[in-house]
């Protein structure tokens, strides 16, 4: 072998070398999710992984726990360079998925949504967030997400308590003020609160939907229209009085709601509590000594309650394909049956198999407010921004630095200033 | 002879040569950066758009922006000032009254005591301060427990109380500080000034006011100016502790920039307040050099 021969065939072996590397790379799966590894989805989605593992021997399953706040402020970037992975779970919404759907960082899933049969699992109200359009706004375009899981905010109530003082479950906010009233007669707090976090605005927006038809709730999420102050002037008054009544303490706005006021609520003093379904496994697990149920709070149609985050494609996946099959997996009957009998909130679950007390009771919720097209989702979304200035004002409501009508007022200004900007 | 002085000469500026490319890295470069898109309307991802002056003029007019200024002084009172104060009696007292009368020891394990916090990973701290000052958590339980109600507050959650408890904090972090630098500084002064001054019967305040203070000036302008370029610029007590809340009670400068980078997406809004802050802080900074470099000129 001359001299050139010789070169021909390293340069002939690297490059089959690096062809076996790329080989072997693309073999890998890479998925992120931000859920902790002790809720009812990760276990349910770690299980589902077990199953592609073995569907797949020579496939590297590479799974990373990320923060929701990693992916919340740096998951733009990230979805903007090559480091992204196969799979993801993210947050949605048109400030976060909208954003990065806009900016076209995502794999398109129409077509799997329909020839993997995910259209016939997710109804028309369960995947309203999955499609933005081009300037990032949920509603229509293209499928870019697909939820596996949902949420709501109810109120979680002590019925031990509420024996105790003769007081039945609330069908009105009339009858939910007059429930407030009889405890604080008793001398006992009535609402666990907490302003420092995002249950600040869940009783917030939970008081504005008692005052919301189909046009408000479309035009405030849409971004449509400059803002109509009229239900978040009614919330912010019932707070200003709930405040002064006594029904809520004006220690709230020292106080988070995970980690502060649900402490109030899961050692017994506090009734009630209206927050979301990520606080099932921590009471459950945490509450001996009395019995807690949950109700949705009194309101025409709406509650604040949405599909789950979104799993998401990036652009530039290697394995799309395995990606697919993972959703297919998620979206399984036993996956979403599994899933809920762990607790959780799942979107497709079978209520019949589900054994769990409380997953029973939460997927049973959630579809009906989902059957009658009640998402009222969240506060925050319309508007990047929106959910430290919702956490700031609330908390000068309740501690009287900001009356009603200056509530209303910073919430348009920045609302209408973000509708303009479009 | 002249050639080869300039030759020795460019020899050096190859050692300088690291130190310039990190300088221009992760200062320069970005600092540009910064200034550039502050003119712009930018979500973080896609192309930014030039707009002018809009961000400046938008930040004229912005509350958050001007309270954020106004609790910067406020912090500079308690970063800077108050710390200072409280150094040099700390320090006087550790010097020449503890260590003196009780041993160097006490005086040691004082110190270490005081400097403890800045070696605390200021997260930590921060959440621990975080229970501690809450509604329901320690300090309130202690003052209800010793029959003290009316003085127990919602130490961070109160706009009334939310600045100076942060404030309060930041002191406990900063003391240390300025001790530790101070107590350096007396261990230089020549001690038979002190001995003269004892034996023409000067008292501790006569002591620590015309000998304490004036040999320790060099020492008080560094602590000086890196406390208050830290009091420009703060950001994680306020991150950890109230998140710029109870409604908008603490906000300062580098948060709301990190608010509108992160949270807005309005990045080249968030470029323009970084660049007026750091305009503010280069030229504290180069005043205060001023000051120092007459003083001690003054001095010789």
């Amino acid at each position: 072998m001359n001299v050139f021969s010789k070169l021909a065939v390293t340069a002939g072996m690297s490059l089959l070398l690096a062809a076996g590397v790329a080989q072997a790379q693309s073999k890998t799966f890479n998925v992120w999710w931000f859920e902790l590894p002790d809720t009812s989805q990760a276990k349910a989605w770690t299980k589902a992984l077990e199953e592609l593992k073995a569907k797949h021997p020579d496939v590297t399953i590479n799974f990373e726990q990320k923060t929701f706040d990693q992916l919340q402020k740096a998951g733009s970037l990230i979805l903007n360079s090559d480091q992204a992975p196969d799979l993801l779970e993210y947050n949605k919404g048109n400030a976060t998925a909208g954003l990065v759907a806009s900016q076209g960082l995502l794999t398109p899933l129409d077509d799997q949504f329909k020839s993997r049969g995910w259209d016939k699992i997710l109804n028309e109200t369960n995947s309203q967030l999955s499609k933005y359009d081009a300037s990032g706004i949920y509603g229509s375009g293209p499928i870019i997400g697909i939820p596996v899981h949902a949420e709501f905010v109810s109120v979680f109530y002590n019925i031990d308590m509420f024996q105790a003082n003769g007081v039945r479950v609330p069908t009105t906010l009339d009858e939910f003020e007059a429930a407030l009233d009889t405890f604080k007669q008793k001398g006992i707090t009535p609402l666990a609160y907490g302003t420092v976090d995002s249950n600040a605005q869940h009783l917030l927006y939970t008081l504005a939907l008692t005052q919301a038809d189909d046009t408000w709730v479309k035009n405030y999420q849409g971004l449509k229209e400059p803002l109509d102050t009229k239900p978040f002037l009614f919330a912010a008054q019932k707070i200003v009085d709930w405040v002064g009544k006594g029904y809520i303490s004006k220690d709230s706005t020292g106080l988070k709601g995970t980690g502060g006021a649900d402490n109030l609520f899961s050692s017994g003093k506090s009734p009630m509590f209206v927050s979301g379904t990520w606080n099932n496994g921590n009471f459950a697990s945490s509450i001996k000594n009395f019995k807690w149920s949950q109700f949705v709070f009194p309101t025409p149609k709406y509650s604040t309650a949405s599909t789950g985050n979104l799993f998401m494609v990036p652009k530039g996946a290697k394995n799309k394909d395995l990606a697919y099959e993972f959703i297919d997996l998620i979206l399984s009957k036993e996956n979403q049956n599994l899933q809920a009998n762990l607790g959780g909130v799942a979107i497709a679950a079978d209520p019949a198999s589900v054994t769990d007390e409380v997953g029973k009771r939460n997927v049973e919720i959630f579809n009906e407010i989902s059957g009658k097209g009640g998402l009222g989702f969240y506060p925050d979304w319309p508007v990047p921004g929106y959910y430290e200035l919702l956490i700031q004002a609330t908390t000068g409501l309740v501690n009287g630095s900001t009356t009603p009508e200056q509530f209303a007022d910073r919430l348009k200004t920045a609302y209408d200033d973000a509708q303009a900007a479009q | 002879m002249e050639k080869s002085k300039n030759s020795g000469r460019a020899g050096y500026y190859l050692y300088i040569l690291p130190g310039m490319l990190g300088f221009a890295l992760i200062v320069l470069i970005p600092l540009i950066a910064n200034f550039v898109i502050s003119f712009t309307a930018w979500k973080g991802i896609g192309t930014p758009r030039y707009i002018g002056f809009q961000n400046y003029e938008r930040l004229l007019v912005d509350a958050a922006f001007w309270g954020s200024i106004q609790h910067t002084l406020l912090f500079i009172i308690s970063m800077t000032i108050v710390p200072i104060i409280l150094g040099l009696v700390l320090a006087a007292v550790l010097f020449d009254y503890i260590s003196a009368q009780f041993g160097e020891t006490l005086s040691s394990f004082f110190r270490a005591g005081f400097y403890l916090p800045q070696i605390l990973p200021l997260t930590a701290a921060g959440v621990l301060w975080g229970w501690i000052l809450n509604p329901i958590g320690i300090v309130n339980a202690v003052l209800k427990a010793i029959g003290l109600d009316f003085m127990a507050q919602n130490w961070l959650g109160d706009a009334s109380y939310a600045l100076w408890a942060v404030s309060a904090v930041i002191v406990w972090i900063q003391v240390g500080y300025c001790l530790v630098v101070f107590m350096s500084g007396l261990a230089r002064v020549d001690p038979s000034l002190y001995e003269a001054a004892e034996l023409d019967n000067a008292s501790w305040f006569g002591r620590f006011r015309y000998i304490t203070i004036p040999m320790l000036m060099p020492e008080i302008f560094v602590v000086a100016l890196t406390t208050l370029i830290a009091a420009l610029k703060v950001f994680a007590p306020i991150y950890v502790l109230t998140s710029g809340g109870p409604d908008n009670a603490t906000t300062v400068p580098s948060y709301l920039s990190y608010y509108h980078f992160f949270t807005t997406n309005r990045v080249g809004y968030a470029a323009a307040i970084a660049t007026l802050q750091t305009a503010v802080t280069i030229m504290l900074g180069i005043f205060f050099l001023r000051m120092q470099s007459k003083q001690t000129e003054g001095g010789r």
